[in-house]
């Protein structure tokens, strides 16, 4: 679980976690949408490279969280990519082939993953869970369902640790020593964490209850700076890169 | 596996957003009514997304000598209806992209309807048909969770399909071609995960009976409800 760690880490500790959600929604929804939208080469591309940029510089995630976080993506695009690469077709058998069609699709399907995965993690990186769901509180999204998200994400955290902690010490008595040991440790372990989310939840309602609790957990939230300048830098950036894309087209 | 950050088309990408959305969107219904009916519940429901959040960090044993993580979502169909697990997973699935780069925003609809909607859906159909032909209730678990699994990496199969005909035999040939590559890690996990299932559930009716009875998973047994 480090490179999730690494991502809610980053969240909490970038610089831009000041800033406004709407801000950084503008851009980070921004890059996604050119990325899908605009051709891989060069739109999609310059998104990437942009979104590199942003990942290293102003939002300072660091060349080895970003390696800790990238690697699981990249692993998917790769089998994805390289399944699309492959042809297959049943005249006389089973046959697998390589296509230039195939080829070129898979290349314009990893720059365009690439850069798209990027782009969403110039918002994970810079804005933590809590932020977001504030956001969706004020955009008018019903409490329970902003309450229940809420929870989950605080929940996981715990829950985490203690998957981590029954592992450890199934672990410590061989539990994974064989494959049937294997088994029975790990549904001894989903059963165990099943009950102490169970227990955990039982014992914060009567807390709450107890407090008066009836409807939102709302908290005090820090004052986020707005940036007409921020949001005006980002829509030329997006609009950079739409235009370079275009031009791009129409001169080859 | 879910699809990728970007993976798909922009067409594809808005069209299963527009499938997935009613089904969510009746699901956080059902979730209010019974936050408002039950406000206990809510801290329950959210134990249950943490739960299905946190089960993709255990590492299931797989035939293949790899190992992987369960789905999840056949077990939250059984106990709290699919309905609720099509809201409940597409919280989870947010999660999972912003916090675990697992999925993806663009890709969200698409997993949403794979994850969220089949495979509950599927794996409930499961667990109902079962206990109306009488079968043991752990065949009933088994067959739900394992089918859970293995429509979710059906029904992704044919949504990559879709968005990538092959050139040479087109969208059924590359459905294929994705069903294989999904096939030789899912179809031992669909197992292990029905097998993990059933050990779960036979551990949960010992120790939290009255849970399972007071969402109606099983029926109080004789003695207890004459006690009552």
């Amino acid at each position: 679980m480090a490179h999730g760690l690494a991502l809610d880490h980053a969240a909490w500790s970038s610089p831009w976690r000041s800033r406004s959600v709407r801000d950084k929604g503008v851009l980070s929804l921004g890059l996604l949408v050119a990325a899908i939208s605009l051709p891989a080469w060069p739109g999609g591309a310059a998104v990437a490279v942009a979104g590199l940029v942003l990942l290293l510089g102003p939002i300072r995630v660091g060349w080895a969280r970003l390696g800790r976080i990238i690697w699981l993506p990249v692993v998917s695009i790769l089998i994805g990519v390289a399944t699309v690469a492959v042809s297959v077709s049943w005249d006389g058998g089973l046959r697998l082939q390589l296509t230039s069609e195939g080829i070129d699709t898979a290349g314009r399907l990893a720059v365009r993953a690439l850069a798209a995965t990027l782009a969403m993690f110039t918002l994970a990186c810079s804005t933590p869970m809590i932020d977001l769901l504030s956001a969706l509180r004020h955009a008018r999204v019903p409490d329970a369902l902003i309450e229940i998200a809420a929870l989950i994400y605080r929940f996981s955290f715990g829950l985490l640790e203690s998957a981590g902690a029954i592992h450890s010490a199934q672990e410590a008595r061989l539990g994974y020593a064989t494959r049937s040991a294997a088994m029975r440790s790990a549904s001894m372990g989903v059963a165990a964490l099943f009950l102490r989310s169970w227990d955990r939840a039982r014992r914060l309602e009567a807390g709450l209850v107890g407090r008066g609790y009836e409807d939102a957990l709302r908290t005090l939230e820090p004052p986020r700076q707005r940036s007409a300048g921020f949001v005006a830098a980002s829509a030329a950036l997006l609009v950079a890169i739409a235009a370079g894309a275009v031009a791009w087209q129409v001169l080859t | 596996m879910h699809i990728a950050e970007g993976f798909l088309p922009v067409a594809h990408c808005v069209a299963w957003y527009a499938v997935s959305a009613p089904f969510v969107i009746h699901g956080a219904r059902k979730v209010i009514e019974q936050a408002k009916e039950h406000p206990e519940s809510r801290l329950l429901l959210a134990a249950a997304g943490a739960f299905t959040f946190v089960l993709s960090s255990i590492k299931l044993p797989s035939v293949t000598g790899s190992s992987s993580h369960p789905n999840g979502t056949g077990l939250g169909a059984v106990l709290f209806r699919p309905p609720v697990m099509a809201f409940l997973s597409t919280i989870v699935l947010i999660f999972q992209a912003l916090l675990l780069a697992h999925g993806g925003i663009t890709t969200l609809g698409a997993n949403v309807f794979s994850m969220g909607i089949a495979g509950p859906w599927i794996g409930y159909w499961c667990w109902v048909g079962s206990n109306k032909l009488g079968w043991h209730r752990n065949v009933g678990v088994f067959l739900a969770l394992a089918f859970a699994d293995l429509s979710t990496y059906l029904v992704t199969s044919v949504q990559l399909g879709l968005a990538f005909p092959d050139p040479v035999s087109g969208i059924a040939g590359s459905v294929a071609k994705f069903m294989g590559v999904f096939v030789i890690s899912q179809v031992p996990l669909a197992i292990a995960e029905g097998i993990l299932g059933v050990l779960v559930f036979r551990l949960l009716t010992d120790v939290a009976r009255p849970e399972l009875e007071r969402l109606g998973v099983i029926k109080p047994s004789m003695s207890e409800a004459v006690a009552r």
